[in-house]
Formats: structure tokens, C-alpha cells, sequence
């Protein structure tokens, strides 16, 4: 119950605090206008040249699987690695790790807070927009399709934080994780279906991207085309897996890492 | 002017001497930055396998471009990180010390900082140039044209680098406004040259200048058209002159916010 109550502070707390700095989401509007808006733009552009199809998939089904990718990196949760090396270069770690709070919860609630008003303000006008302009897919008119939706963005939240989490830990033995964490960052930008949809993978990148934890982070690009009808619950499977197997990984890590801390602050 | 390059000259030597002490994060730095660009050519190249052919590029343009956007990028945010540290400086206070300073003020503030994995970025870049040279069998009039567009893609570089982060001079929230529009302008860089096509053309050439930085040095290599080279060196200058005017206009719109930081 304390937990809840500390998520939903720390939440609450964020939230209200990026409501104030219009200026940030202005930059996170341009941000995916730039990434996402010009790229549906090039994309339809592609489409039109190659009569309306490419690899049996339609402009539509592409553009709402981009559309969710770069909506979903509005949420920022890759940042948890940064903030966590940040903690540790500065030495505030020791001072977090000694609060009645777990670090590890807490690093996850702030992160969450701090993406949330502009993925929800982005969210909606993008899917206002992408509905007006684009129109929408079959498979999101299907019963299944919203609670399945809510299922993988729930998990690919889950297993984001954690594998950038595990990404950050390791600040605690070589300090400087940027190549890292750009390492792993592009693998899932990659495998995540961002510039190129998952659906226009040749055969073994897709494999890759089913069973890695780079593109289960990112499943939720999966659930607009057809294939989602028939095999939502396999990813969500692979998902879950992913969940559980980074998850203990990622609670060793941390427990090796409270051990290892050196503090540099002042 | 000779003393103000000798003194970029001299900060330069000073940084990198300072960021190489700690020599395994150095070249991790480089050798991680190097990687990541990769993704881009990946990515890239397996667009083209799955469309096709687009606006006649081939995967060899792909790393063309990927190389001479690298090149300018590491270059700039090398040796000239500080541009890019411009709304910290500002917002913090930290842009006092600079206009203290008897230097040249946009010297001063771009050589106040350097960026380690620019060098991975600039290595990087000279790679995809010299493989992009081997798969094109370039010829001796198309490496003379590569290395003086190169030169343009990193003075356009440079100039919008100054515009967009000499916004952080009008606005409160100075950092993410700035990384916004800093974003706009490299997005597209960074994107597949032959499917900006009519009005994205124009609009990312004339009036958000990202294909002349990458898509139109390699389609210029590629028709080893003078009027094309000659438009990009045009605008260049003409980018650099708008940069430092605006620059000079927007460090008159400071006001200190000084926590403090001098001599910082």
C-alpha cells in the first residue's frame, strides 16, 4: 500500500510539473514530428510507387505500426539508464540508496512521471490525427484488439524499464555506459520496428525480433497487422518470459551493485 | 583572425588531451559511436531491399550519405561541442564567463567543450566515404568533388547548429526547445535521400536546408553536376552569414542568470 501511494506522489508530482514547461512539449511534439511525421510522409510516398502494397502490406497497417513505435518513445523510459549513471557519477546513489524507499521502484515511478503528460497529450492528437488522415486498419476493429493493446504496451513498458535498468546498473562498475546503452538502444530501434516496420523484415530479422528482448520491448508495432488475430497471445507469451527472465537478471545486478558502490560525490 | 584560429587551435589540443586521460571510456566512447551509426546503414539498406529502388538510390548512396553526415557531425560536435552546450551555458548563468572573455565569443563558447564519440562519429564518417568511394569506383574529379562538399555539408552543419541553439537566447525552456528543432533538422539528414520527393524536397532544402548537409553532396557526386556543386557551396556561405547574424542578435538578448558558475 505504501508503494502505491509513494507511485502515485511521484506520478502525480511529474505530471503536474511537465504540464508547466510548455516548452518541453513543444520539443517532444517536433521530436516526433520529425521522426514519425516525416516519416509516414516518405513512407506514403514509397507506397504510392509500388500501387498501394509492399510486401503484402498496406500504407495503412504501416503507418499506425510507426505511429505506435514513436508514440511509445515518447515515454522516454530508456532515460532510467542515464539518470541511474547520473546518480552514480554525482554519488547521489548513496544518498538514494539510504532512504526507506527501494531506488530500484523509485528510479521506475520517476521515469514513468516524466514521460507521461506528453505521451498522453501526443497519443491522442496523433491518433485523432493518423484516424482523420490515414483512416484505420481491420485488425483494430476487432474486440480483441484494445485489450490486447493495453496488455503489450503494459508489458513492453515493463520489460523497456527493465532492460534499460540493467543498462544503467552497470555504471556501477564502468562508470561511462553511453556506448552501451547506444548499443542496445539501436538494436531495439532496430529490431522495434521504428524506420523500417517489422512487417517489411526479411525473414530471419523478424525471427530476431520475435524472440529477442529488443523487439518484445517494442511488441506493440505487431498488434496492427493480421498476423495479430492469430498469434497476439505467443508475443505476449514471449513478452511475459522476457519480463521474467531480465527481471531476476536485472534484481542480481542490483544486488551486486549495492555492493560494489564508490562514491565520487560530494 | 590568425590569433582567434590559433586560440580555437589551442583549445582543441586541450580538450582532446583532456577527454583522452581516461583512456578506456575514450575509446569506448569511439568505438560504441561507431557501432551505432551502423544501425542507420542497416536499416537503410533493408528499406531498399524490401521497396525497391527509390529515386535511384542504391545502398551505396545509403553509406555515401550516412558518411558525409557523419563527417559533418563529428567534426562540429567534436572540436565545436560548446554550440551544442549552448542552453546549458545560458539557462545556468554559465554564458557570463564567456563574454568576459577577449576572444572571439563564437570561437570561445564552440571550443569550451569537446565531445569524445564525435571522434567515433568523424571515424565513422571517413570510413563510409572511403567505402562509398570503392563501391562507386570513384573517379579523380569525383574525389575532388567529395571533399569539397564536404567542406559545404560541415559549414551548413555549423550554421544551423548556431541558429537552432542560439534559440535558447528567446526561451525560457531554452534546452528542449532547442533539442526539438535541432531534431527537425537532423531527422531528415539522416533519412533516405531518394524518397524526399516535390514539396519535402523543397521544404528540406530551401527553408530546413537537411538534404544539403547528406542527400545532395552524394546525388551531386553522383551526376558530377558543377550547378548543383556550386548551389550547395552558395548556400553554405550564404547558411553562415544567416547563422552568425542571428547569433550576434540573440547574444544581445541575454540576460545573466549567474548561479555562481565563473570561471567554471
Amino acid at each position: 500500500m505504501r508503494e502505491i501511494r509513494l507511485a502515485k506522489k511521484i506520478i502525480l508530482t511529474l505530471v503536474k510539473d511537465r504540464i508547466q514547461y510548455t516548452g518541453r512539449l513543444i520539443a517532444d511534439s517536433l521530436s516526433i514530428f520529425a521522426r514519425c511525421g516525416i516519416l509516414l510522409i516518405l513512407y506514403w510516398y514509397v507506397f504510392r510507387l509500388n500501387n498501394g502494397l509492399v510486401n503484402g502490406v498496406t500504407y495503412i497497417t504501416v503507418a499506425w505500426s510507426m505511429f505506435f513505435y514513436f508514440t511509445f518513445s515518447v515515454l522516454n523510459l530508456r532515460n532510467i539508464s542515464r539518470e541511474i549513471m547520473k546518480d552514480v557519477q554525482s554519488g547521489s546513489v548513496e544518498t538514494l540508496l539510504s532512504k526507506p524507499v527501494s531506488y530500484f521502484w523509485y528510479k521506475i515511478w520517476w521515469q514513468i512521471g516524466s514521460g507521461l503528460y506528453p505521451f498522453l497529450v501526443i497519443i491522442i492528437v496523433g491518433a485523432i490525427a493518423m484516424f482523420s488522415i490515414v483512416g484505420i486498419p481491420d485488425t483494430m476493429t476487432l474486440g480483441i484488439f484494445l485489450p490486447t493493446l493495453f496488455l503489450v504496451f503494459i508489458g513492453a513498458m515493463i520489460l523497456s524499464l527493465i532492460l534499460y535498468s540493467i543498462v544503467g546498473f552497470m555504471a556501477f562498475w564502468i562508470e561511462d555506459i553511453n556506448p552501451i546503452f547506444w548499443m542496445v538502444d539501436k538494436m531495439v530501434m532496430i529490431l522495434g520496428g521504428s524506420y523500417l516496420p517489422v512487417a517489411l523484415f526479411p525473414s530471419f530479422m523478424y525471427k530476431i525480433a520475435l524472440y529477442s528482448p529488443f523487439g518484445a520491448s517494442q511488441f506493440i508495432t505487431h498488434t496492427v497487422y493480421d498476423s495479430w488475430k492469430t498469434n497476439w497471445y505467443i508475443l505476449l507469451l514471449i513478452q511475459l518470459f522476457w519480463i521474467i527472465v531480465l527481471g531476476i537478471v536485472a534484481y542480481v545486478i542490483f544486488l551486486k551493485a549495492r555492493k560494489r558502490i564508490s562514491v565520487n560525490g560530494g | 583572425m590568425l590569433k582567434e584560429i590559433k586560440f580555437a587551435l589551442y583549445a582543441i589540443k586541450k580538450n582532446i588531451q583532456s577527454s583522452a586521460e581516461l583512456r578506456t571510456s575514450f575509446l569506448m566512447n569511439v568505438f560504441g559511436m561507431m557501432i551505432n551509426n551502423s544501425a542507420f546503414i542497416i536499416l537503410w539498406v533493408y528499406f531498399i531491399k524490401s521497396v525497391g529502388v527509390i529515386g535511384g538510390w542504391n545502398p551505396a548512396d545509403i553509406v555515401g550519405l550516412q558518411g558525409f553526415l557523419a563527417l559533418a557531425f563529428g567534426i562540429i560536435f567534436s572540436f565545436g561541442n560548446g554550440i551544442r552546450k549552448l542552453p546549458e551555458y545560458v539557462s545556468s548563468g554559465g554564458f557570463d564567463r564567456f563574454m568576459l572573455s577577449p576572444k572571439n565569443l563564437l570561437v570561445r563558447i564552440a571550443t569550451a567543450s569537446f565531445n569524445a564519440s564525435a571522434i567515433g562519429d568523424m571515424a565513422f564518417g571517413i570510413i563510409c566515404l572511403v567505402t562509398y568511394a570503392f563501391l562507386i569506383h570513384v573517379t579523380f574529379y569525383q574525389i575532388i568533388a567529395i571533399l569539397i562538399l564536404l567542406i559545404f555539408s560541415t559549414i551548413i552543419f555549423l550554421a544551423l547548429s548556431i541558429i537552432i541553439f542560439s534559440t535558447s537566447f528567446f526561451f525560457m525552456d531554452s534546452n528542449a526547445v532547442s533539442s526539438g528543432l535541432f531534431e527537425l533538422f537532423l531527422t531528415p539528414s539522416l533519412f533516405h535521400g531518394g524518397s524526399f520527393q516535390g514539396i519535402m524536397r523543397f521544404i528540406f532544402t530551401f527553408i530546413l536546408p537537411s538534404l544539403l548537409v547528406g542527400t545532395l553532396p552524394v546525388e551531386t557526386v553522383k551526376d558530377m553536376s558543377i550547378l548543383k556543386l556550386s548551389a550547395i557551396g552558395l548556400f553554405s556561405f550564404i547558411w553562415m552569414f544567416i547563422s552568425i547574424k542571428i547569433f550576434n542578435k540573440a547574444v544581445k538578448k541575454y540576460e545573466s542568470s549567474n548561479f555562481m558558475t565563473f570561471g567554471n
